[in-house]
């Protein structure tokens, strides 16, 4: 797998944790900062759950040091992840259920990866699911292209 | 008709056995069950002909050849492996170097943590199999200890309730925090009672020990669902298996998992998978390869994965290992494999293992001495009958012996006495504040009686019984409301437990930070995240690394008895 070059290291062991050490790098997906996330907010309904999310600038800081701490696989897993932030829950969930095996035949992987790289721009996840296909493919863990509905099994006696 | 002679009855003339036999025989080591190996079945921990021997083979870039495979000839463990978890550029060579000659570096203090891990990231599961299988179990423990990635060790506990009793949860839940675990981990009897119950742990924890992490082990679906919503802050029952079968058995994939690996991430939430010798074998497909081999193999996909940590250490299938021999030590080494693998390793202690007292401590030390990331994935924070994972090798009644093995031996496994009057005050607060939030959330209320009940409980047994119907009907309101983290947090705080409100926030911020996400991340007292970063395991023999002295020592040298110097007819408070 090849290095992203955004990746290129910039922060150090030293600035972690991010929290403590930078936490003028952070801001949520909705642009607030840390020091914004009080009670008093909190109490005041000025903060929701769309205020506690990890924004994708933050996962491929996290993905600088996971690479400066020789972690490859870790980086690339938090790059996956800041592709994924902008998908919603319920839309991660049935990708992730349709890359179960026999859960899916190969255009519907081929249309998720699409999608991942098309509405998303998530590129790096729309390879692993090619990946995925590839290798269902010669492993007979596709879906069936023709039969979308299962035979019903015999009623028992 | 049974495979042994009866035993005699009685004394006297029909005595068939000596005295000393029926004593041995009524021994609880004699209540576990033992069996012979049977390698062509994977039944057996590491020593197999079966298994494959180490080869490695690259062109153009891509590993073509694994222990034995060429390409073709792979399952998709083989390719998920090869092409994600193993370091092309420097396999051949590090496959070049003799098994003696690793086995050395993970024992040798003088070779660092480093370089040993850079060798690791190169090998075969086969090759990783052949350097273990020459360590006894003292090496391994030296591994473990040098290996390890946090540099100071901890531990996690299980609270749940034999009735899915929220109250109890909290109350359990706080007494462990206090008592030091860093991680909190329930599960359910009834599912639909997983919001409540997830709710009391986070609640109950929060009070015991502000910045314990809290999680919910159900279906990957759901557990992925209530940690989005901020009830719980983690998660580990993501399962892998060893062989492509059993993988596909438990309907994932490499890459099914590894997308959900991403998903936890991309929300900010800590992950770890699950895995563990004797799965395969217990689940009817081992393919003829020994227990430890498959786990080599599960360690590495979820290295490929980029997951930062692993549950394992048999876990839930330690009766398999348990039962052939060499079982414990393959089960240590699947923890020093993990470690090695520079992955977060929560190793196991966490299932009922054995009758014997004595052998459930010697199934500990392995990993309770040279130190874990989590020397328990779930120590029994409740009395084993209210485990809902079937018991584990520790439990509340327990408490006191592990406390007295840290004094003895001078080893942290994380955990603390505390004074009585402690443990009271915050299992009664959890109580109290459980019983705000359900007026708060408009749930079926929580009486005084189930408070007092809380504060002064043992097990489930202790507690006037709920409505469990109208506790259900609550719980899915809660899930159809779209109750989240946040919401708990502003209750809380107008129920007037606004510090136990601004724990819980404190742990919902760092999700924004990200800092739980980087391998064995654990939060302080003072919500500082600590993990291999600036925690970093730097063992290096006698005299470095981690070291139970100071303020820590002073703690641990506490226990409920001990006799004052000056005054023999004291105790030291």
């Amino acid at each position: 797998m090849t290095t992203n070059p955004d990746l290129a290291p910039e922060l150090t062991p030293a600035d972690y944790p991010l929290s403590v050490h930078r936490p003028e790098l952070l801001h949520t997906p909705t642009g607030k900062t840390l020091d914004d996330l009080t009670m008093a907010a909190v109490v005041a309904g000025d903060i929701t759950s769309e205020d506690l999310r990890i924004s994708p600038e933050t996962l491929a800081l996290q993905g600088q040091l996971a690479a400066a701490a020789g972690r490859r696989q870790l980086a690339e897993n938090f790059q996956r992840a800041s592709e994924m932030t902008t998908i919603p829950d319920a839309e991660v969930l049935e990708m992730y259920n349709s890359l179960r095996p026999n859960a899916s035949t190969a255009a519907q992987l081929e249309e998720i990866a699409s999608k991942l790289e098309n509405t998303y721009s998530a590129t790096t996840c729309a390879a692993l699911v090619r990946e995925a296909a590839q290798v269902y493919a010669a492993r007979n863990l596709l879906a069936e292209e023709e039969s979308p509905v299962a035979p019903l099994a015999p009623q028992e006696a | 008709m049974t495979a042994v002679a009866p035993r005699a009855e009685g004394t006297g003339a029909s005595l068939t056995t000596s005295k000393r036999t029926d004593v041995l025989e009524n021994r609880p080591v004699n209540l576990d069950g033992f069996v012979e190996e049977w390698p062509e079945k994977g039944l057996v921990a590491m020593e197999s002909d079966f298994d494959p021997q180490p080869s490695v083979r690259v062109e153009d870039g891509r590993i073509v050849e694994l222990d034995g495979r060429t390409r073709d000839q792979f399952d998709f463990m083989d390719t998920f492996i090869a092409d994600h978890a193993i370091d092309v550029d420097t396999c051949e060579s590090a496959m070049a170097t003799e098994s003696v000659e690793i086995a050395r570096m993970l024992v040798d203090p003088r070779t660092s943590r480093a370089d040993v891990v850079a060798v690791g990231r190169s090998l075969t599961p086969a090759k990783i199999l052949d350097v273990v299988k020459l360590m006894n179990v003292v090496e391994i423990m030296m591994g473990i200890q040098k290996t390890r990635s946090r540099r100071t060790p901890a531990n996690q506990a299980h609270s749940t309730s034999a009735k899915d009793n929220p109250i109890q949860v909290a109350a359990d839940a706080a007494e462990g925090a206090v008592r030091g675990f860093a991680e909190l981990e329930t599960t359910l009897g009834v599912v639909r009672y997983a919001p409540l119950v997830a709710i009391g742990l986070q609640v109950g924890g929060q009070v015991g020990r502000g910045g314990v992490l809290t999680q919910c082990a159900l279906e990957e679906a759901t557990e992925l669902d209530l940690g989005m919503r901020g009830i719980t802050a983690y998660a580990e029952t993501i399962s892998i298996y060893g062989t492509e079968s059993v993988f596909v058995d438990g309907d994932d994939t490499p890459w099914s998992k590894a997308f959900l690996a991403s998903a936890y991430a991309s929300r900010g939430i800590k992950m770890r998978f699950t895995s563990g010798t004797g799965s395969e074998v217990q689940m009817g497909n081992a393919e003829g390869r020994s227990m430890l081999y498959l786990e080599i193999r599960c360690i590495l996909m979820a290295k490929g994965a980029g997951v930062q940590g692993l549950q394992n250490g048999s876990i839930s299938c330690i009766g398999v290992p348990g039962a052939v021999p060499g079982g414990i030590r393959a089960v240590a080494a699947e923890n020093l494999v993990a470690s090695w693998m520079d992955l977060e390793c929560a190793s196991g202690n966490d299932q009922s293992f054995s009758h014997s007292a004595m052998r459930r401590t010697s199934r500990l030390l392995p990993q309770m001495l040279p130190g874990t990331d989590f020397v328990c994935s779930g120590y029994s924070a409740v009395p084993n009958k209210d485990n809902m994972f079937a018991g584990s090798n520790l439990d509340t009644d327990d408490y006191d012996d592990w406390n007295t093995i840290q004094r003895d031996m001078q080893v942290d496994g994380g955990l603390r006495h505390v004074r009585e009057d402690v443990i009271l005050q915050v299992r009664n607060k959890a109580a109290r504040a459980m019983q705000a939030l359900f007026v708060e959330l408009d749930l079926p209320p929580i009486t005084d009686e189930e408070v007092e009940a809380a504060t002064y409980a043992n097990s489930s047994d202790d507690y006037p019984d709920r409505d469990v119907l109208a506790d259900l009907e609550g719980a899915r309101s809660v899930m159809e409301r779209g109750i989240t983290g946040i919401d708990l947090v502003r209750f809380l705080e107008r129920a007037g437990f606004g510090d136990v409100a601004e724990n819980y926030l404190q742990v919902l911020r760092q999700r924004v930070s990200g800092d739980l996400l980087q391998t064995a991340a654990v939060l302080t007292g003072d919500f500082t995240p600590l993990a291999a970063i600036n925690d970093a395991n730097d063992y290096a023999g006698p005299g470095t690394g981690y070291r139970l002295t100071g303020e820590r020592w002073e703690e641990l040298k506490k226990l409920r008895h001990v006799t004052s110097a000056e005054n023999p007819e004291e105790e030291v408070v």
